[in-house]
C-alpha cells in the first residue's frame, strides 16, 4: 500500500518541487493552492501526512490546522508546516497547541522534507476510522 | 528826696534792666532756634539724617546753648533710627527685586509649562496634585457626570502614574522611567511613557506620546518578517530546484529546461524585491541617480505587462493591456518608471481572487498622459485608501491573502510624484475592486 501525502502551498513551483521529489519517493501525492483547497481534498481522503505552508490565500496554514484539530477524523493527521515565516511563529506553541510534527523553515531541502515525512508517516499511529468530514465555515487565524 | 531817691533808683535798676531785656531776648532767640530744629529734625527723612556721606546733617545748636547735651542725644537717636529704616528700606527693596524676578521666573516656567505637548503633573508631598499643564488637562479632562472630581480622582484612571507619582513623593533615588498605557477619551489604551523626578517636597511626572514610534517599531518589525518572507520564497524555489537538478530528478531535458526556468524566475523576482527595497531607501536619502529621457510610455507599460503575465497566468488572472494607439510621450527615468508599473500591477495581481480581471490602460486626457490599473480584487476601505501608500502599511485583509512588503506602493508613489512631478491616486470599493491611476505630464507627443 503506497504511502499518500497532501502538499498545500500558494507558491506553485514550490509545490511542484516538493510534488517531485514525493513521488520519486513513491508517494500518492495531491496538491492544493490554499486551506480551502486543502480541506476540502481531506474531505475525499485523508492522507498519511499534511505539508502545508503558512501564510496562504483564502485559509491560511493556522485556519487548515485548527479545522483538522477539531474534527474527530483528521484530529490525529500527521502534519508538518513548512513556512517562510520567522519569529512571530513558536515551535513549541505550533506543537502544543496544534500537534504540528515537524516544522520546516524556506528556504527548504526537498530531500529533507521528504526524510521528515517519511519519519513522520512510520511514527504515526495506526489511522483511526474517521466519519465523513463535513465543510466547516470556521474562520482562519490572521497571525500567519 | 523821693526824686533823689527815684533818680537814683533808675539809674541804679536801667542797668540791670537793660541786661535783662537783653538776656530775654537771646534766650528767645535760642528758645526758637531750638523750636525750628526740632522742627526740622522731624520732618527730616531717613535719608537726610543719615547720608551717605559721613558728617552732621545741621549745625547743632550754638554751644552756650543749655540744652545742647539734650539736643545731641536726641540728634543720636534720630539718626540711628534713621539708618535702621533705611537699612529696613534697602532690605526690603532687595526683598522686593527677588521676588519680582521669583515671579517672573515662576511665570516663565508656567509659560514654558504650559505650552509643551507633553502632559506634565506635579503632587506636592503629601502626593496632592499641585500642577497640571494644559496637555496634562486634556490627558485628563473632567469627568462631565462628576464635574467636582478632583484631580487626583481623574488621575486615578491611570492607577500606575497614580502609583509612581506616591511613591517618588516617599522614596528618594534616581527618576524613573515607565512604559504606562492611558486610556483616551474613548477608553482605547495608548502608551506612554512617563519619567518621574523626585523633587524637594513632591514629585513631577513627565509624559510622552510613544504610541506612533510604538506603531513604527511594529511596522518595521513586521517590515523586517515581510522583507524576510519575501526573500525567503524565491529562495526556496532557487534552492529546492538546485537541489532537484543536483539529485537527478528532472528526468528528461524538458523537465531539466523547466527546473533552471524557475530558478531564473524566481531570481528575477529576489532582484526586483531587493531593487524595490534599494529604489525606496535611494529615493527617500535623496540619493537616487535619475536620467530621464524621451520615452513611449506605452512601450514602458508593454514591458511592465510582459514581467507580471507569468504571475497573473499562475492565478488564471485575465490581464489585459488596452493602451493607446497614440504614441504617449513622457519624460522619465525608464528603469524608475517601469519598476512603478511593475509594482502598481503586481499589486493589482497579488490582491485580486483567481479567476479576476486586471486591466491597464493609457490615454491622453487633458493635455497630460495617463495610465490605470484596474482590477477585479478586495478592494479597500475608506481608511485604507488613505494609508495604502505609507510605508510598511499593509492592509489586514492583505496580510490574509498575501505575502508583501509593504514598500510597492510607496514606492511607486514616490516614483510617479517625487522623481516624475505627476500624480498617483486611486479609487476604491471595498469587495469590489481598485483602480490606480497615474498622471504624468506629457513630452512631445505625435499623432
Amino acid at each position: 500500500m503506497s504511502k499518500s501525502v497532501l502538499l498545500c502551498d500558494d507558491e506553485v513551483y514550490i509545490l511542484r518541487a516538493a510534488e517531485i521529489k514525493f513521488r520519486h519517493a513513491g508517494y500518492d501525492v495531491r496538491t492544493a493552492n490554499d486551506g480551502e483547497q486543502a480541506w476540502a481534498a481531506l474531505q475525499e481522503a485523508k492522507p498519511d501526512a499534511l505539508v502545508t505552508d503558512c501564510q496562504m490565500p483564502r485559509l491560511d496554514g493556522l485556519g487548515l490546522l485548527q479545522r483538522i484539530r477539531e474534527h474527530p477524523a483528521t484530529a490525529d493527521l500527521p502534519v508538518l508546516m513548512l513556512t517562510g515565516k520567522g519569529f512571530e511563529l513558536s515551535r513549541e506553541e505550533l506543537a502544543a497547541r496544534w500537534n504540528v510534527r515537524e516544522v520546516l523553515s524556506k528556504p527548504f531541502s526537498p530531500r529533507e522534507l521528504v526524510e521528515r515525512v517519511e519519519e513522520i508517516v512510520k511514527s504515526a499511529k495506526p489511522r483511526a476510522v474517521g466519519g465523513e468530514i463535513p465543510p466547516t465555515q470556521s474562520g482562519g487565524f490572521s497571525n500567519c | 528826696m523821693y526824686y533823689l531817691t527815684t533818680i537814683i533808683l533808675a539809674v541804679t535798676l536801667a542797668p540791670a534792666a537793660g541786661l535783662a531785656w537783653l538776656a530775654l531776648g537771646r534766650q528767645k532767640r535760642r528758645a526758637q532756634a531750638t523750636r525750628h530744629y526740632l522742627a526740622a529734625l522731624a520732618q527730616a527723612t531717613p535719608r537726610e539724617l543719615w547720608p551717605d556721606e559721613q558728617g552732621t546733617w545741621c549745625p547743632p545748636p550754638s554751644a552756650g546753648d543749655p540744652w545742647l547735651k539734650v539736643l545731641a542725644e536726641v540728634h543720636t537717636a534720630f539718626r540711628q533710627r534713621a539708618r535702621t529704616i533705611q537699612d529696613l528700606e534697602q532690605a526690603r527693596a532687595a526683598g522686593e527685586i527677588r521676588a519680582g524676578r521669583a515671579l517672573a521666573e515662576a511665570e516663565h516656567v508656567r509659560g514654558i509649562l504650559a505650552g509643551l505637548p507633553q502632559p506634565i503633573l506635579l503632587v506636592d508631598g503629601y502626593g496632592e496634585p499641585a500642577l497640571a499643564n494644559h496637555s496634562a488637562e486634556e490627558l485628563f479632562p473632567a469627568d462631565p457626570g462628576h464635574p467636582e472630581a478632583g484631580p487626583l480622582a481623574r488621575l486615578a484612571r491611570c492607577q500606575k502614574l497614580v502609583e509612581l507619582l506616591l511613591g517618588a513623593t516617599r522614596h528618594s533615588g534616581a527618576g524613573r522611567s515607565e512604559e504606562i498605557e492611558i486610556p483616551d477619551g474613548e477608553g482605547k489604551a495608548r502608551c506612554y511613557r512617563v519619567d518621574i523626578a523626585r523633587l524637594a517636597a513632591g514629585a513631577v511626572a513627565v509624559l510622552q506620546d510613544i504610541a506612533d514610534r510604538k506603531t513604527l517599531q511594529k511596522r518595521h518589525a513586521e517590515f523586517v518578517s515581510n522583507v524576510s518572507h519575501e526573500m525567503k520564497t524565491p529562495l526556496s524555489g532557487i534552492k529546492a530546484y538546485v537541489e532537484l537538478l543536483r539529485d537527478g530528478d528532472a528526468e528528461d531535458e524538458a523537465a531539466r529546461e523547466e527546473f533552471l526556468a524557475v530558478i531564473d524566475g524566481q531570481a528575477d523576482r529576489m532582484q526586483r524585491l531587493v531593487e524595490n527595497l534599494l529604489n525606496l531607501a535611494r529615493i527617500e536619502a535623496g540619493v537616487v541617480r535619475v536620467s530621464k529621457q524621451p520615452l513611449s510610455l506605452n512601450a514602458v507599460l508593454e514591458e511592465a505587462l510582459g514581467v507580471v503575465r507569468p504571475s497573473a497566468q499562475a492565478k488564471t488572472i485575465d490581464l489585459r493591456g488596452e493602451l493607446s494607439p497614440l504614441y504617449l510621450g513622457v519624460l522619465a527615468d525608464h528603469d524608475l518608471l517601469l519598476q512603478a508599473a511593475i509594482n502598481l500591477l503586481s499589486n493589482a495581481v497579488k490582491y485580486t481572487p483567481a479567476g479576476g480581471r486586471v486591466a491597464l490602460r493609457s490615454r491622453l486626457e487633458a493635455g497630460q498622459v495617463r495610465f490605470e490599473v484596474e482590477d477585479t480584487g478586495v478592494g479597500l476601505s475608506p481608511e485604507d485608501c488613505g494609508r495604502v501608500f505609507e510605508k510598511f502599511y499593509r492592509v489586514q485583509k492583505s496580510r490574509d491573502m498575501a505575502g508583501g512588503t509593504g514598500l510597492g506602493l510607496p514606492l511607486a508613489k514616490h516614483i510617479v510624484e517625487d522623481v516624475h512631478g505627476g500624480r498617483l491616486g486611486l479609487e476604491s470599493t471595498l469587495g469590489q475592486g481598485s483602480t490606480f491611476h497615474v498622471t504624468l505630464p506629457a513630452a512631445g507627443q505625435m499623432s
